[in-house]
């Protein structure tokens, strides 16, 4: 059960009418729809970070995937296991990214395996990504590719606290897919327990 | 592209008026209202210092009226205040049950005699059964005191009436004309205009549907945010209307004013409501 209220193509604000145009754009779009002036500069946005570039579609959905599972957002990670798939990720990287077994036995490329340990430092650490994994990654991916790939990371981490937060559904088209590729969804998470100032538990 | 929205309200692709809601709470739970307003409505007031430097924004940008509405902004104790301020920087309307002018409320009201502020107030129907019934007991009676009440102290006041267009009795109309002429209207400022099917009326399956392309571009603001239109800030089943939001930032003013002038470039032209005078 979404938090807040997802626009629908009846409710849609005027500026935002061409992205209900075609039907139900999902609950991301409908509830950033919310507050249209922000929508209608964070979807060209997350379309740039999120969408292949000089980084390929595959290395974008690697970092995407990895970052979501990182997070534990079940939306994002499940939406975009989907995503990966038809960017040519198989059902054993997939599982990689998702936690589910090892990374090394999944990936064999030293770049993409630069890439992981790259994106985990991001999302997981919270200071400067560690040097033994900045000169690696540096090495084989290029100074542009670890910034638009960092930026990759950081709106993926915006994406996950917003559908983590207003606990977004996953699609019944998402949960299909993931059926196809022979992966369960993730299971539906607690509300959080934590503030900072008092225990909600 | 403040120089665009300049250039557009000059050449009127946007009309130069700004309309603020200035609260939501009403005396009055009428059948039709578009907002769902009553006397237990919250009253999700605009700031009165937040409509002034709106307005002053407006006026940099090329605004030179303005129309205030609710609710009833006459619930507001400093409405009379920022009326008169509003006046100072462009010609203003602010729309009323007129229900609410005695005492101390009528002698703050007659104040705006000496400023360039029209009190429009609604009045429905010649007879008091009739007005009554959409607009609840005593209403007629109060508005028939207060209109002369007003104008006889050089108040500027009009008059709306709403009807359902394939309803309009001309015999009533009429009457309702004679009856304004009488209390000091003229037959300039009596505006006749169509029931709007949002709100409680779209529930109680009165009023015209319209659409989006039919609405005049007018930018109207509300503590949720700027629409287009004055009937864009409605609220069905207690829920605000969001299909003619422009923008939630409401300042600055150049923010929902340039994307309203986006949305006015990819709209159909010709199409907007006629407002029918009498």
């Amino acid at each position: 059960m979404t938090l807040v209220t997802a626009m629908t193509s009846d409710t849609a604000p005027l500026l935002l009418r061409d992205h209900f145009a075609n039907g139900d754009p999902g609950p991301l779009v409908g509830v950033l729809a919310q507050v249209p002036e922000l929508c209608d500069v964070t979807l060209p946005f997350i379309g740039a970070a999120l969408g292949a570039s000089a980084v390929t579609g595959r290395r974008k959905e690697i970092a995407i995937v990895r970052t979501s599972a990182n997070l534990a957002c079940r939306f994002c990670t499940d939406t975009h296991t989907v995503v990966g798939a038809d960017h040519g990720l198989t059902g054993q990287e997939l599982r990689a990214l998702r936690g589910e077994v090892d990374i090394d036995a999944a990936f064999t490329s030293r770049a993409e395996r630069a890439l992981i340990d790259w994106v985990d430092a991001l999302s997981l650490g919270v200071g400067p990504v560690n040097p033994l994994v900045a000169v690696t990654a540096k090495g084989l991916l290029g100074d542009h590719q670890l910034v638009e790939i960092t930026v990759t990371v950081g709106a993926t981490m915006m994406l996950n606290r917003l559908a983590t937060g207003l606990d977004l559904p996953v699609s019944a088209a998402t949960l299909a897919g993931l059926d196809d590729l022979g992966l369960g969804a993730l299971p539906p998470q607690a509300p959080t327990t934590r503030s900072s100032r008092k225990d909600l538990s | 592209m403040t120089a665009a929205i300049r250039e557009a309200l000059a050449t009127g692709e946007l009309l130069d008026r700004l309309w603020f809601y200035s609260n939501y709470h009403c005396n009055l739970t009428c059948s039709y209202c578009f907002t769902e307003s009553s006397p237990s409505t919250p009253p999700q007031a605009l700031p009165p210092d937040q409509i002034i430097r709106l307005a002053h924004q407006a006026a940099e940008l090329g605004y030179s009226q303005f129309g205030v509405t609710g609710g009833e902004p006459f619930i507001l104790p400093y409405m009379v205040d920022v009326l008169k301020e509003l006046a100072a920087i462009g010609s203003t309307v602010v729309i009323s049950n007129g229900t609410l002018f005695n005492g101390q409320r009528l002698a703050r009201a007659v104040e705006l005699a000496d400023h360039d502020v029209a009190v429009q107030i609604s009045l429905d129907a010649p007879d008091p059964i009739v007005n009554d019934e959409f607009r609840g007991r005593a209403n007629f009676d109060k508005v028939a005191t207060a209109i002369p009440t007003l104008t006889a102290a050089g108040v500027h006041v009009r008059i709306a009436t709403s009807i359902e267009p394939d309803r309009l009795d001309l015999e009533q109309h009429a009457r309702l004309c004679a009856m304004h002429t009488e209390w000091g209207v003229d037959e300039a400022d009596h505006i006749v205009r169509p029931l709007i099917a949002r709100g409680r009326a779209a529930d109680e399956g009165m009023g015209t549907t319209i659409t989006f392309d039919e609405f005049p571009a007018e930018l109207a603001v509300s503590v949720d945010g700027a629409y287009w239109g004055p009937f864009g800030p409605g609220v069905t089943n207690g829920v605000g209307d969001t299909d003619l939001l422009l923008t939630r930032t409401i300042e600055p003013l150049r923010v929902p004013a340039e994307a309203m002038l986006r949305v006015a470039g990819g709209r159909p032209a010709g199409s907007e409501l006629a407002i029918v005078c009498a």
